[in-house]
């Protein structure tokens, strides 16, 4: 069994590098989850289409990114496939697909995708070229790391059951 | 009737506004105002170290990282002095191989070619046509599998360096690329066929075509400058020949030719400029789909990528078959202090780099023009002459003509479903 843990974002954008800053967070913090061989961590950036090879053929999929909704920074909500078309992205990357459509676009093309796919979504405040976080992110990276651990925790326990 | 004016929105690169003004049922104003990313990075990448730049360029675009790298790394090898070796110069042609089948795949059959299928997406064309799609995934997946396997990853490779590569990919990696390849060198075959049968709406332009060229091959590692007037020069000499300056309704500069002209960077440029270098398989699928050159129709920009799908895969087939790892990865670099230009051709078109290094290695200046941005002059203007047979239309098919002839530029903002908001000022 495998589960992905895949960050999405772009790190000069500012708070678009949120998802992957929580996921080095992550890394850092829960040692033990994170170097579990079931779980492959990928730092996707902007994945676009691609989001479908990373996915294509594991079991249990952790998506983290920044999202930009009307909830205050530094909110982390916890996502399903069908909540993520309410979320519209903080940056709508230049060529890329959005993680929605792409995934729409891999469910209709019958791609082998996991069941499991749960999104955490940061929200971020500034979008604008830039290569620092928002202090409302940075001291919500440890709630967003405990997040993917918890998240992770549970499929995990529900494999070894 | 009064003006009507959206401003572009700071949503990044994810959109343009489009304002037209008509007085007495003719085109009297055409303004496009794009956003423009790289500008930030320009001002980023001083007083960062040399070797820092090929990753942090590769930022500017998520599918177009090796473009950046390539401009970059030769910009930078000028200034310093390096002499790369002939092993890194293929390999760094077979990176741009696999980034132009990832980017040309994307563009035809998710992009611009859902536009001429009368789709609103690829969505839209994966209920009807879902063979179609898949095959264009499938191709874009070959191109990302041999970016990963040179560079280390297939969304902003981290292989490249100045002077080189970090390492020689192994080996084995490389070979085990080349069935993929031979899958896909037959697919863009089909692509051809697939983009010889659109129809495409009815427009030309006398343009000026810009682009890269080199006697031994179709140029898109490197090159002289080569303009459709019969100008060619050096790329130490580009900024002398092609001007950026501000416009005041754009974000963007714009580009012009030191006559003032606008001219046209990208696929279409290549292939009317550089037909003579392609290699036989492309050039056969070029006599064989009736190709008429020169192509002056900018909808006809996805004939011209797939043409190159097929040239870039039978290249990489080679380049791949050939690869022999010997020896160090990367030239020795003594840092000192120093000017450099470098272009490559993006998928996109021509993309130009200088940069001034000081004697600690650290850039003191950077100098970054897109082709998105050398072609917004040209995208306006094509607008301008575009937009009268368009206009008299139902508002949002109106909009929609505009989108497509903006999105067969490829530009870094079509991915973007509704990306323009389209302003009709009816004097």
């Amino acid at each position: 069994m495998r589960l992905t843990i895949i960050s999405i974002g772009q790190t000069l954008r500012n708070d678009d590098g949120a998802g992957l800053a929580a996921v080095h967070y992550w890394v850092n913090a829960f040692p033990g989850t994170s170097h579990n061989p079931s779980i492959t961590i990928e730092e996707a950036e902007l994945p676009g289409i691609n989001l479908l090879n990373l996915l294509e053929g594991c079991d249990a999929s952790i998506l983290v990114d920044a999202v930009q909704s009307n909830s205050p920074p530094g909110t982390i909500h916890q996502l399903t496939e069908p909540d993520l078309l309410g979320f519209p992205k903080g940056t709508q990357t230049a060529h890329g697909w959005g993680v929605a459509e792409t995934l729409q676009l891999g469910r209709k093309l019958g791609y082998q995708l996991p069941e499991f796919i749960r999104i955490i979504g940061i929200e971020g405040e500034n979008f604008l070229p830039g290569d620092s976080l928002s202090l409302s992110i940075q001291s919500h990276l440890d709630e967003a790391a405990q997040v993917i651990e918890d998240s992770a925790t549970i499929i995990l326990k529900q494999w070894s059951a | 009737m009064k003006n009507i004016e959206v401003p572009a929105l700071a949503r990044v690169e994810g959109e343009g506004a489009l304002y037209i003004r008509l007085k007495d049922g003719s085109i009297a104003e055409v303004e496009l105002n794009i956003y423009e990313p790289p500008r930030f990075f320009e001002g980023f990448l001083q007083d960062r170290y040399f070797q820092e730049v090929p990753d942090i360029t590769a930022r500017i675009c998520g599918i177009c990282p090796v473009a950046y790298q390539m401009s970059s790394v030769q910009a930078l090898e000028s200034a310093l002095g390096v002499q790369i070796s002939a092993q890194t110069r293929a390999l760094r042609r077979l990176l741009y191989c696999a980034e132009y089948i990832e980017s040309h795949a994307l563009h035809i059959y998710l992009l611009q070619g859902p536009d001429l299928l009368g789709h609103e997406s690829a969505l839209t064309l994966a209920e009807v046509a879902p063979d179609v799609v898949k095959n264009a995934l499938r191709l874009k997946k070959v191109g990302n599998d041999l970016l990963k396997a040179i560079g280390g990853r297939s969304v902003h490779p981290v292989n490249t360096c100045v002077g080189g590569f970090y390492r020689w990919p192994d080996l084995k990696n490389i070979q085990d690329q080349i069935p993929g390849l031979e899958w896909a060198l037959q697919a863009s075959l089909d692509t051809v066929r697939f983009a010889s049968g659109l129809k495409y709406p009815d427009f030309e332009m006398d343009y000026e075509f810009v682009a890269l060229t080199r006697p031994d091959e179709y140029a898109i590692y490197d090159g002289d400058i080569l303009s459709s007037t019969g100008n060619r020069i050096t790329t130490n000499e580009f900024e002398n020949s092609y001007i950026e300056t501000h416009v005041r309704h754009s974000n963007a500069l714009h580009s012009h030719t030191s006559a003032n002209e606008t001219y046209f960077v990208g696929p279409l440029a290549r292939l009317n400029l550089n037909y003579e270098m392609l290699r036989p398989v492309a050039r056969k699928a070029v006599e064989e789909s009736g190709l008429q050159l020169p192509l002056k129709n900018p909808f006809k920009n996805l004939l011209a990528r797939a043409i190159e799908l097929v040239e870039v895969c039978d290249a990489a087939i080679e380049l791949a078959k050939s690869y022999s790892p010997e020896g160090p990865s990367f030239a020795p670099i003594t840092v000192k202090e120093g000017q450099g230009a470098g272009a490559s051709e993006a998928p996109r078109g021509l993309l130009y780099h200088r940069y001034i290094v000081d004697e600690q290695g650290m850039i003191r200046f950077a100098k970054i023009t897109p082709p998105t941005a050398q072609n917004f002059a040209q995208m306006e203007a094509d607008l301008w002459k575009y937009a009268p047979s368009v206009i008299n239309l139902p508002h949002e098919e109106a909009t929609l003509a505009c989108e497509h002839l903006v999105r067969s530029y490829d530009p870094c903002i079509s991915c973007a479903t509704h990306f323009l908001k389209l302003n009709i000022d009816r004097d």
